[in-house]
Order: structure tokens, then sequence, then C-alpha cells
């Protein structure tokens, strides 16, 4: 279909049009892509968030030097483009959308381009752990600047906590303290080199950003990996999923003080681990996928991983249902950190958190790519919206990996498929996604001549740091690891 | 807690015997990679490595562990030359002993003393502070992993400490980002004396992939005395314990060459 | 003894004179006329000898007589001691002629209200407390709120003599007599007089005490009180404890059981109401005019436990009633005077009133840090000090109630033990707080340079010496004391509290045992043998570093806990007692978003008990003064009206 077909099919587009958008060549479905002036690129997003779209990034691109935001809009992925002009500056998307606010402020640190009208446009990307950031003032109340050195084996990142004593009246995220600025690194790498790279940008979802940079480098190169290695890639990506949700059990039981929760949960994890290592030699899953394929023949038999799979089903059966009944720890967890559907909308929320909103927000079911379009699975979903159904939606979602898994497993054919399609000579720029433990990830490239021009990241974790900040509503100093924990998010992900 | 009981009782003990026994790691693992004698190298296998880990001179070529991230595309492009290791103790306690293949490249450095060199009772119980430089969060799953069943540091005297003040190992990850620098130079002023530095992860050991980019220090080593190495992207929690130890001065073996 | 007594008296006179001359030397010459009675007092109460002097019948109805026995012996003691020290301290502050009168004025009313035989003297005295504090409240004319607590202090102690003159109008009508010796003798064929009056007594007394419903107004006293005058202000509980102790436990005779199980609810009540107010205080005074409050219930409690164990017909349990109430009531007069001195230099020293812009001060100003030091812990209860040994010996009383058959009694003392250690442990953090918030931590305000008293303070430090070692020789108070209260719980009882060699235990042997004497000597030399040791073994190899606030360098002195957080665990769940509110108003300035966080914290008898009472009774008045319409045929009718009443009753009544 062409451009004007497909403006005449879509309202929406129509409109947009209206405004000055011009559709631009489709990057192969589920991609739109839209040019819109500079002007109006507010006034566009606006539009595209009324019509139910979600937020997801904004990036300047160095090859034309202009301006994407991206959103998520029934479904598709929307680009909109802006060339910027001379004037290094554009109407602000944080007006339209608190989405946009950390986003814009890394833009104006990285790129010197100034969002118009941005409601606190200070440095975001050196964070000084010396400043105190205040929220609230008061004669009674005090900020605890809870980091970057936390008491405990975590990442780095601080919480300003504004409180009377008990009370929390303000709860603000301040990221970027882990700024590694690793999106800067992959300019001059090849596909090889560039899949090491996203493997390390968020070390604990290596398999999900390594699937989302390969699937942006097919998507360039207008090719599929094997079926074979698609489904091993799913195994990985899984099994992932899996030792992530176990952590956060992990978490949550240390801070309930249930030693006997984090000690069997602890085993757990560490056979899914263990197994991944007998997979593929790396405990993380690295060095696996590779954009058209994955890089080796998996070191163990489908057989011996479906043993193992069922081996850990049976323990995390038991280990679960006594967890979820010890009230020493549920009690601290329900009503906790309640967030509502509303606002995870309005900060474009992914991942758990936001399916614990009764969101069916799942980029494997809105966007399949690999493999997930052909297995059969459920979004796992919960409506309280509390630190309980938050990690209610991570138990459930175990399940559903480990259904994934023996999908993917069976009638598996080791012997004949190949396990790598040929990439190198791909050319253009393409995005490309996968759903990490926490959420959405996105890969922007831009390819010339077998490698990397230019990458832009938008990672899920970073997406919903704001979110922790809204849901402390009520709640005590007590409760803030147990919050912070059920979101589950990774600073080394959000930082990059 | 009785159904808690049970279950722990019914599945038995799983703890390894490390150090005491050895730990094999299982086949295939991606430990280390060494260098295999051979003809004279190729420049271009310098190229070979994302992170400039591989150097040539002169025909020899040396692989500095340090900046390692064990990726394998030196193995897959040379296996002749370099093949990996299935090993778990990975730490050294000089930074030159992180580079193998060229012998002469080497320098010598002195070894700095160990904890237990330096106070006795350390040998028995050891407390840590974590300090994240600005990894990317792999490093910090491995160190959580030592408190779980199968590893229990506790059962070697160590333990973690929330407070700097009573910490007798600072434990580092990460290459050091800018704003991390000062924090975890006041955590080092502010730990007593007898005390020793770790640095866990390629990151740590050299700044990894980002060593190049202007926010990393390009290492721990670059902020702070470094007591103990190891490498690895990320090294195993076996590793990290070896590397543990190898501060505290309870084993004295070093990763071999 | 009984010249020496006269020429204290005659002393305390002399001071109020010399007043209008030069406020230092009265303050100078009440010191010594306090020494003297003090000194009068130990004798007495110890039984070496009697003193007592006429003051003939001028003052009215009947020879009066100014008498130290033991019971007054023990309170004329106290008066003195802890008189004689705040008299130093005032001096030092010189002091207005209008304060420095009043202080002697009151200290010569409270030893008049311990020391008179009759009822007359006793309430002249008692009211002549009553005006002092009124003028005293009222004398810092440039305070906000100043005239208010005067008035308010002033009123509700009124309302405290005005139930004290119905119950001694009472008595005399009954007995024909104001002397106290002919009310005992008559006490048993009062009849229902007797629980009138005992009513009217815990009303007239409690109110000078604060003990619920009339603890109101006496923290907004201590704050208003100019300078160390606060201090004088708690010696006057000296005189409303005597008031219950004489005319209560020893003058009405042996009570029934309600008397003790009311008493001893009330001041369950008081204590934990004290206590819980005075968690949530910001200002120094008022915290510790709660804290007062707190420590008048526990000693009040005491009393109550006696009192139950005289209708019980349990001598010994009131006996460990009474010693813990007596000594509950010792300890806090010579701490409470401390603490209140010590907050007087650090107002001075700083300017400011409340504990949240200090901090930090310990170093600065460390003579009041240690003597602030020492009155909180006894306020605490913390070992081996005396408030810990009057309140384990509280403790321990109270465990007896298990002696007495009447289930109620039982349930009642039981519930009261309960609040009391509800009482002690939130007593603990509220110490914790004030304490912590003025000395320890560091500055949350800039106070600039602080005008640190540099007098020598020998007042001050006297006290705080008292305080040190009135835990610790408890053993032979305990003993001084038996002597004092022979003539209410029979001879003997109270030193069977102290066993061989310096134990002590609750009157009933065998139940307990604890010792200050061997705990302070046993802290004291392991303290010095540690230090030696350290000293001699270790190589102190001193490094400094900074404090450890999550890695940054953030100002400590903005991130440290601020005294309101250590009650804002007890503020939220106890909303309800509070009425806390917590909110957070978003303005605009300037275009920037900004949060400002509002408390409203209103007390719950203010709102539900003295304003409903205060606007009622204004309500009331106002009706009543349409009588006095100043219409002079109105006021002739008014007459005409009465002189018929009259003529109507009379020839009634003679039938």
């Amino acid at each position: 279909m062409s451009a004007e077909e497909l403006a005449r099919e879509d309202p929406l587009l129509r409109a947009l049009q209206g405004a000055g958008a011009v559709e631009e060549e489709p990057l192969r479905d589920p991609v739109r892509r839209l040019h819109v002036p500079l002007a109006e690129l507010a006034t566009a997003t606006q539009s595209l968030i009324e019509a139910g779209g979600h937020f997801s990034g904004i990036f300047r691109s160095e090859a034309d030097d202009s301006l994407r935001a991206l959103l998520a809009l029934r479904g598709e992925l929307v680009v909109l483009r802006a060339t910027l002009d001379s004037a290094r500056s554009y109407p602000a998307l944080s007006r339209v959308t608190p989405a946009a606010l950390l986003p814009e402020r890394e833009l104006y640190d990285v790129s010197g381009v100034v969002p118009l009208d941005h409601p606190q446009l200070e440095p975001v990307l050196r964070p000084n752990a010396d400043e105190l950031q205040r929220v609230v003032t008061g004669p009674e109340t005090f900020v605890i600047p809870y980091g970057p050195i936390r008491s405990g084996v975590f990442e780095a990142i601080q919480f300003p906590i504004d409180t009377g004593g008990e009370d929390i009246l303000a709860f603000t995220v301040r990221p970027y303290f882990k700024r590694r600025n690793l999106e800067a690194r992959f300019p001059g790498l090849d596909f090889d080199q560039g899949a090491y790279l996203a493997e390390r940008v968020a070390g604990t979802e290596s398999v999900a950003e390594a699937l989302a940079f390969a699937q942006a480098v097919e998507r360039v190169a207008g090719i599929e990996a094997p079926r074979l290695a698609q489904r091993w890639r799913v195994v990985h990506a899984e099994l992932e999923r899996i030792a992530n949700h176990l952590d956060v059990g992990i978490k949550l039981a240390e801070d309930a003080a249930l030693s006997v929760g984090v000690a069997r949960f602890g085993v757990l994890k560490e056979q899914v681990m263990r197994l991944r290592a007998r997979l593929c030699g790396n405990r993380f899953g690295r060095g696996v996928v590779v954009p058209g394929g994955i890089r080796e023949k998996p070191l163990l038999q489908p057989a011996e991983v479906i043993e193992a799979i069922d081996a850990f089903e049976e323990d995390f059966r038991g280990d679960r249902s006594l967890l979820l009944a010890t009230t020493s720890l549920t009690d601290r967890l329900i009503g906790s950190g309640r967030l509502d559907a509303e606002t995870v909308i309005r900060y474009g929320g992914v991942g758990p958190i936001a399916r614990a909103c009764s969101l069916g927000i799942d980029a494997r079911l809105e966007r399949p790519y690999g493999a997930y379009g052909r297995l059969g699975f459920r979004i796992a979903r919960a409506t309280d919206g509390d630190a309980m159904a938050r990690f209610e939606v991570r138990l459930d979602e175990i399940d559903q990996s480990l259904h994934l898994i023996r999908q993917a497993l069976e009638r598996m054919n080791v012997e004949t498929a190949a396990l790598r399609n040929a990439v190198s000579e791909a050319s253009g720029e393409g995005c490309g996604w996968a759903e990490a433990p926490n959420g959405e990830v996105i890969y922007w490239l831009v390819l010339a001549g077998g490698l990397v021009e230019e990458a832009h990241i938008v990672s899920p974790s970073l997406r919903d740091w704001p979110l922790l900040s809204e849901s402390y509503r009520g709640d005590v100093l007590t409760d803030v690891s147990f919050i912070e924990h059920s979101f589950g998010l990774t600073p080394a992900g959000a930082d990059r | 807690m009785l159904k808690w009981l049970l279950r722990g009782l019914r599945h038995g003990v799983v703890t390894t015997g490390y150090p005491a026994r050895t730990e094999p790691a299982p086949p295939g693992f991606r430990g280390r990679i060494s260098v295999l004698d051979g003809a004279a190298a190729p420049e271009s296998f310098a190229d070979l490595c994302p992170t400039g880990a591989i150097q040539v001179k002169d025909g020899l070529v040396s692989l500095d562990r340090g900046r390692c991230i064990l990726c394998g595309a030196c193995v897959a492009n040379a296996p002749d030359r370099f093949a990996f290791e299935a090993t778990y103790e990975t730490a050294v306690r000089r930074r030159s002993a992180l580079v193998v293949g060229d012998e002469a490249a080497a320098a010598l450095e002195e070894a700095l003393p160990t904890l237990g060199d330096r106070s006795r009772t350390l040998r028995r119980s050891v407390h840590i502070r974590h300090v994240d430089g600005g990894s990317d969060g792999a490093e910090e799953w491995e160190i959580q992993a030592l408190t779980n069943p199968y590893y229990d540091m506790q059962r070697l005297g160590l333990f973690f400490t929330p407070a700097p003040r009573h910490a007798d190992v600072l434990l580092v990850t990460g290459g050091v980002t800018h704003s991390m620098r000062e924090p975890l130079l006041r955590t080092y002023e502010v730990m007593p004396e007898p005390k020793a530095v770790v640095a866990v992860g390629t990151d740590a050991c050299s700044g990894g992939f980002s060593a190049t980019m202007g926010e990393v220090a390009g290492g721990v080593d670059q902020v702070l005395p470094v007591d103990v190495y190891v490498p690895g992207s990320p090294p195993a929690p076996i590793a990290i314990l070896h590397g543990l130890l190898l501060a505290a001065g309870v084993v004295t073996r070093e990763a071999a060459a | 003894m009984s010249v020496v007594l006269a020429i204290g008296y005659a002393g305390l006179v002399a001071a109020v004179l010399t007043a209008a001359l030069s406020a230092r030397a009265a303050a100078y010459v009440a010191a010594v006329a306090c020494g003297l009675v003090g000194a009068v007092g130990i004798a007495t109460a110890a039984g070496y000898t009697h003193a007592s002097f006429s003051i003939g019948s001028w003052l009215g109805f009947g020879q009066t007589m100014l008498v130290s026995d033991g019971l007054a012996g023990i309170f004329l003691a106290a008066t003195g001691v802890t008189g004689a020290a705040v008299s130093l301290a005032l001096a030092q502050r010189n002091p207005s002629r209008l304060v420095g009168a009043l202080h002697a004025l009151i200290l010569l009313a409270i030893c008049v209200v311990i020391g008179s035989d009759q009822a007359f003297v006793f309430l002249l005295a008692w009211e002549t407390i009553t005006l002092s504090l009124y003028l005293l409240g009222s004398a810092d004319r440039d305070r906000p709120g100043a005239l208010f607590a005067g008035y308010f202090a002033g009123g509700m102690s009124k309302l405290g003599g005005g139930a004290l003159l119905a119950a001694f109008a009472l008595l005399y009508a009954k007995t024909g007599s104001f002397e106290f010796a002919v009310w005992a003798h008559q006490a048993p064929h009062l009849g229902d007089a007797r629980d009138v009056a005992f009513v009217l007594f815990v009303i007239a007394f409690g109110s000078k005490l604060g003990l619920i419903p009339f603890q109101g107004p006496l923290p907004g006293l201590y704050a208003a009180a100019p300078g160390p005058s606060a201090a004088t202000i708690s010696i006057a509980f000296y005189a409303a404890f005597y008031g219950l102790w004489r005319l209560v436990f020893s003058i009405l005779g042996t009570p029934p059981l309600w008397w003790g199980e009311l008493v001893v609810s009330v001041g369950a009540l008081t204590a934990l109401v004290g206590i819980l107010y005075a968690i949530a205080q910001d200002e120094i005074k008022r915290f510790l005019g709660y804290s007062s409050v707190e420590h008048a219930g526990i000693a009040t409690i005491g009393l109550g436990l006696a009192l139950v164990g005289e209708a019980a017909h349990l001598p010994r349990l009131a006996a460990a009633g009474l010693l813990a109430a007596t000594l509950q009531l010792l300890m806090h007069g010579v701490t409470k005077a401390l603490a209140l001195l010590a907050a007087d230099r650090v107002q001075t020293a700083t300017g400011q009133e409340e504990m949240r812009p200090l901090g930090g001060l310990g170093p600065r100003l460390p003579l009041t840090a240690a003597g602030f030091g020492l009155a909180v812990v006894s306020l605490a209860a913390l070992p081996p000090f005396g408030g810990f040994v009057s309140e384990w010996l509280m403790f321990m009383a109270l465990l007896q109630a298990f002696r007495v058959n009447d289930t109620i009694a039982e349930l009642v003392l039981a519930l009261g033990g309960a609040a009391l250690a509800l009482t002690a442990g939130i007593a603990l953090l509220a110490f914790a707080k004030l304490y912590g918030g003025i000395f320890l931590g560091r500055a949350r305000e800039q106070l600039g340079r602080l005008h640190a008293p540099t007098r020598p303070a020998p007042g001050f430090v006297a006290l705080a010496l008292i305080a040190l070692v009135l835990g610790p020789i408890a053993p032979w108070e305990i003993r001084w004391l038996g002597h004092g209260l022979e003539g209410l719980v029979g001879s003997d009882l109270i030193a069977q509290a102290v066993s061989f060699p310096l134990v002590l235990g609750p009157v009933y042997k065998g139940f307990s045992v604890m010792s200050p004497t061997w705990l302070a000597a046993g802290l004291t030399t392991f303290g010095l043998a540690a230090f030696v040791l350290v000293r001699l073994l270790a190589r102190p190899r001193v490094r400094r570093a900074p404090v450890w606030v999550s890695g940054t360098a953030v100002p400590i002195a903005t991130v440290q806990y601020k005294p309101e957080a250590y009650s804002n665990p007890i503020r939220v769940v106890l909303s309800g007692l509070y009425r806390f509110k917590r909110t957070v108003e978003v303005r605009q300035d300037n275009g920037k978003e900004i949060r400002v966080a509002r408390t409203r914290m209103v007390p719950f008898f203010e709102d539900y008990f003295y304003r409903p009472i205060a606007a009622g009774s204004l309500l009331l008045s106002g009706r009543l003064r349409r009588l006095q319409s100043g219409n002079l045929g109105m006021y002739l009718l008014y007459i005409l009206i009465v002189l018929l009443a009259a003529l109507a009753l009379i020839p009634a009544l003679s039938r």
C-alpha cells in the first residue's frame, strides 16, 4: 500500500497530516514512520497519546540531525521524525506527557538541544552525590539521602526521601549515577561486537538487550533468524526472565527477614543460572544471541533441558505456595506502593509493573517477534497495582515462561537446521525490540557498510523509574525497600 | 515454619566444599581465555578483540585478562591460539598477572600483603562492604549469590556489612563512573586499617567496554589501590569467593597463569 | 531546733522584703533561709528532734503553730534543699525585683503550707502560692501569650483553691475546728463528709499538680515564667504533694477501697497523657511541664496504692506504695528543678525556646549538657540513678496487687501497672528526643555566637551533684524516709525495704532485690578499670574520618533526624489523641513548583474539654451579667426580694 492509501484508511493519520505530518516509507511492519515539522512535534505526540498511544522515548539522530520520538500505538511503533534547525530547540514533549521528563533532560545534556518550556531542565547525567535534593520544605521535614551507596549489595542509585520522620512526603528517584555512555560506544563496531556490547548495557537482561539489537539489525537487513535459532532464543530469554523474577522474590523475602524464603529462592535461582551455564558456557546467557541467529550449538540436548526444567518446576511450585502462605511477607506487600492504571499510562510504564495494574502491555503479544508469534501463552495480569500484585504477576510469568520453554523445545529438530543467517552487508536504519524481564527494550540503529553507525536504546527501567516516585501514597519509611524491590528495576539498564 | 524446615531437610545439603575441596566448573564454562603456543601471530589478531585485550608485538601475542570480556571472538577466529578454560579460579593479586601469553611483557610488581598477613584474626572473620562503581548489574547478582545455600560464604567467616566503619574488605564492581568516584573514595577513607580492595569483574579491572568513554575512570585501580583482581564478565561466584579468600589470606594460591 | 526553724522562716520573710531593694540580695537571703529550713527538715524527719514555734493567733482562728514533724520534715527538707539551690541559681541571673520577690514569696508560702498545723493558715498560704503563680506567669510582659499563661494557671489554681476552701469549710462545719489534729481525731465519725472532702482534696491538690483534667496550664506556665523561676514553680509541687499526704492519707483516716482505686486510675491516666503530650512538644519548657505532669501521675499511682493498702488492712502494701510515691516525688523535685535550670541556661545562651533549631550544643555548653544529662537520665528512669530507684520500687509495689482480695482493686492496680510500663517506655524515647535534639548531633541552624554563662553556677552544680548521688545513696534515704513516715504507716515497715548490705527490695522481703549503690560502685569501678586497661594495653592510634552519609558529603545538619521525627510514629499512630494531620501544599513561586509541608496538631483536651467549658462558662456569665443591669430600680428590687425571702425562711428554719 502506498503512503497515500494508508493515510486514507487511518483517520489518525489524516489528522496528523493536517498538522503537517508526512508518512514515510514504512520500516517494515509494524513500525510506522512519520515526518513532522519541528514545531508540531509536541502536538503530534499529543494526538497520538490521546488516541491511546504510549510514549516510549526521544533521542537525537546524528545521521540526519533530527529528533526521533518513539510511541507505541495499538500494537505498532510510530516514529515521529522532526529535522532540527539552527535554533537547536523544540517545544518540549514533557508538557504533553510526563513520560518525556527524564528522556528530554538526557537529550539536552547529550546534544544541547533545548526542549522549550520543560518544567525541570537541570543537568541530569552526572549527578553530584553531595548535592541535597529537596522537594518538600517546611519546619518539620528533612531529607534522607538514601544512596548512592546503600546498605546491602545493590546497584548505585540515589533516592532522596523527604520525610517528617516516618511518613514519606515525597520520594524522588535520582538515576544516572552509573552513566557509562555506552550508546556512544556502538559506532564503529561490527554486528558481532555490537551484540557483545548490547549484552553489557544491562547485565541482568543481557539476552533481551542482545535480542533487541539483533532484531534491529535483522530488520534492516530484511532477514529473519532460522527457526531453530529463534526457538533457542526463546529458551534463553525465558530462562533470563525466570532468573529475574526469582531475584525479585529473593529480595522481597530478605526485606521481610524471611531467611528460609531467601534460601529456597536462592537455590531455585542458582539452579536456573547453572542451567544457563551448562547450556551456553555463561551463566547469563551471553554470547548466544547474534544478529542472524545464534552463535553456537547449545551444549545440551533439548531433552536434558526439559529434564532440568521439570525438576525446577516441582521445586518452584512448593516454594511458591509456601512463600505466598507466609503472612509475615504478604502482609508487608499487600496495599504497599499502590499504583493506578492512569498513572502508569501517563508515564508510559511497561513490564510487570504495568501488568500489575491490569494493563495488557507486553511486546511479545503486541508486536510478536521471533518465535513468539507461533507459541501460545497468556499475559500475566493482576488488578490491585500494589507490591503484592507486582509480585504475583512475576510469579505467574515464571509459569508462563516454563510453558514457553517447553513449547520451544518440543519437537525440536537439532540436527538439520542452520543456526545463523548472514547479515554482514546491512545498511540503513531500523528498530528492534524485545520484552525484557522489566518491560520492553527498544533499539534504534543506523547501520552502514557492515558496521553500526549509531545506536539509541529505550530502556524499560528508565521508563518505569518515575512510577516509583508516584507509588508512595501514604506509605512509611519501613515500606521503602518492599516497594522498591517489588519494582525490580535495574539502574544499569536505565543509566546505560 | 515446619513446612519450610521439612522442605529444607528433604533437599539435603547442597553447599559446595570449596575451598577445602575443588569445585569443578561445568564443561564448556567460559571461565577465562588462555593463549596457546604457536607460530608467529599476525598483527590482525589485535583487531579480533572488541575491548583491545589482545596485543601483538614482534609476533608474540599477549592477552590482558583484565580487559577480556569472554566474548569468544578470538577463540572463534583463531582456535589454535586461543582457547576457553572451564575454570572458576581466576583471581590474582597483581594487575600484571592478568596479562598472559608474553611473559616478557608482564612486569614484576610486588604483591601487597594480604589482610591475613596484617592481622591474624582477619583470617577467620572478614567483613565485606560492596560498592557499585558503575557495573552492568550482573556482578551484583553473582556477589549476592554468595549467600545462597550453594556457596554460603558465611561458613568461611565472610560477612556482608552495611557500615563501612566495620568493614575489612571493599568489594568494588564497575569501572568507577564520574558520579561514583567520590562516594567510592569516601567509603575507602572511612574504612579502618587494615583493609583490602577487591575489584570484581572486567569492568572493575580495566573499565571493560566503557574504558574508552570519558565517563568511566578505567578500572578501580585508577582510583584506589587494589589488592585482588577478579576478572570475568561476570566472574562466577566461586571466582569471587576465590578472590575474597585471597585478599583475606585464607588461600594463598592465585590463579595459575 | 525550733529556733533555727523560726530563723529560717523569718529569713524567708526578710527575703521577700529585701527584694524591694535588690533581687540578688533577696535571692541570697532566701538561699540561706532555705538551707536552714532544709537542715531542720532533715533533722526532724530523721527523728533526732522535733521543731515547732508558734505564730500566735493574729492570722486568725486560734493559736497557730508552724511544726516540723516527721512528714513535714521530709517535705521541708526537700523544699529547703531545692529552694536553696534554685535561689543561688536565680541570684546568678540577676532577676527583676518582682521576680525576686515572688520567688521568695513562693518559697515562704510553700514552707508555711508544709509547716502549718491548722487549716486556715494552710489555705492562706495556699492561695498565696496561687497568687504568686499568676503573677509569675504574667511577669514577662514582652512574651506573646504571657498574660494568657498566667490567667490560665491562676484560674485553674483558683478552681483548686475553691475546692480546698469548700473541703475545709465542710470539715469545719462537721468538727467545729480548723486544727488538723482535731480533724484527725474526729475523722472516723465524719461519715459521708469524709468522701466529699476526699474528692475535693483530690481536685484541689490535683489542680496544682496537673492531674487529669487539670494539666492544661502547667506547661504554659513553665514556658512563660521568666528565667529560672520556672524551677521555683516546680517546687510548688512539694506543697501539693504534702497536702495529699497529710490531708488525704494521714488525717482522713482509714479509707474505703474506692478512694485508692480512683486515685490510681487518675494517676495512671495522668502519667500516660502527660508523656504522650510531652513527646509531641517542641518547646523545651513545655516538654518539661508535661513531664512534670507525668511524674505527678506516677507519684499519685503510688499514693493510690498506699490507700488501697490501708483500705485492705495490708500495712506492708501501704508502706510499699507510700515509700515508692515519696521517693518518686523527691527524685522528681530535685531533677525537674535541675532540668529547668539547665533549660534556662540553654535559653539564655542561644535565645531559643524550641528544640528544633538547636543541636550539637554538647561541646559548646559542657556544664549545662552534663547537668541536663543527669536530670534526663533520672527523669527517664535509667539505672543506677534516683528516678530508676523510685520507679523500680513503684513497679515492685504494684506487683503486690495480688495480695489484695478485691477483684476490682486488683484490676485497677494491674491496669495502673500496665500504664506505668507504657509511660516508662515512651519516656525513654521522649527524653532521648529532648537530650539528643539539644545537645547531640550537629546544629540545625546557625546559632552564631552563644552567650554561654561564664560565671560560676554554684546552685546548678550543687543540684547536679545531688542528682548524681540520689540514686546510689538510696538505702540511707529510705531509712531516713522510714523515720519520717513513721506516723503514717507504722514504725519500721519502710525501713524493711533495705536489707543488708545496701540492697533494696519492696517492703515485702524476698520478693525481689536491687541495689543502686552496688550498681553505681560496680559501674564506676569497671568503667575506670576499662579505661586504664585500654590506656595501658592498646596503642591509641586515632584517625578521624567523616560521618557516613550513604557515601555523600551532604551537611549532616540537614539530613539528621529532627526532634519531631522521634515522635512522628507515635503522632501518626495516635492521631486521634493528637488530632495530627500533615498536609503538603503545592505553591507556584516564579513558575517553579514548591511544596511546603504543614503540620497541624491540636491536643485532645484543649479541643474537647477546655474550650467547651470555657465557652460554656462565658455563655453562662454572659447571661448572668444581665442581672447587673446598672438600673437602680432593679437593684432595689433585688434587695426587696432577698429581704422577703430571708423573712420567709427564718421562721421555716427555726422550726
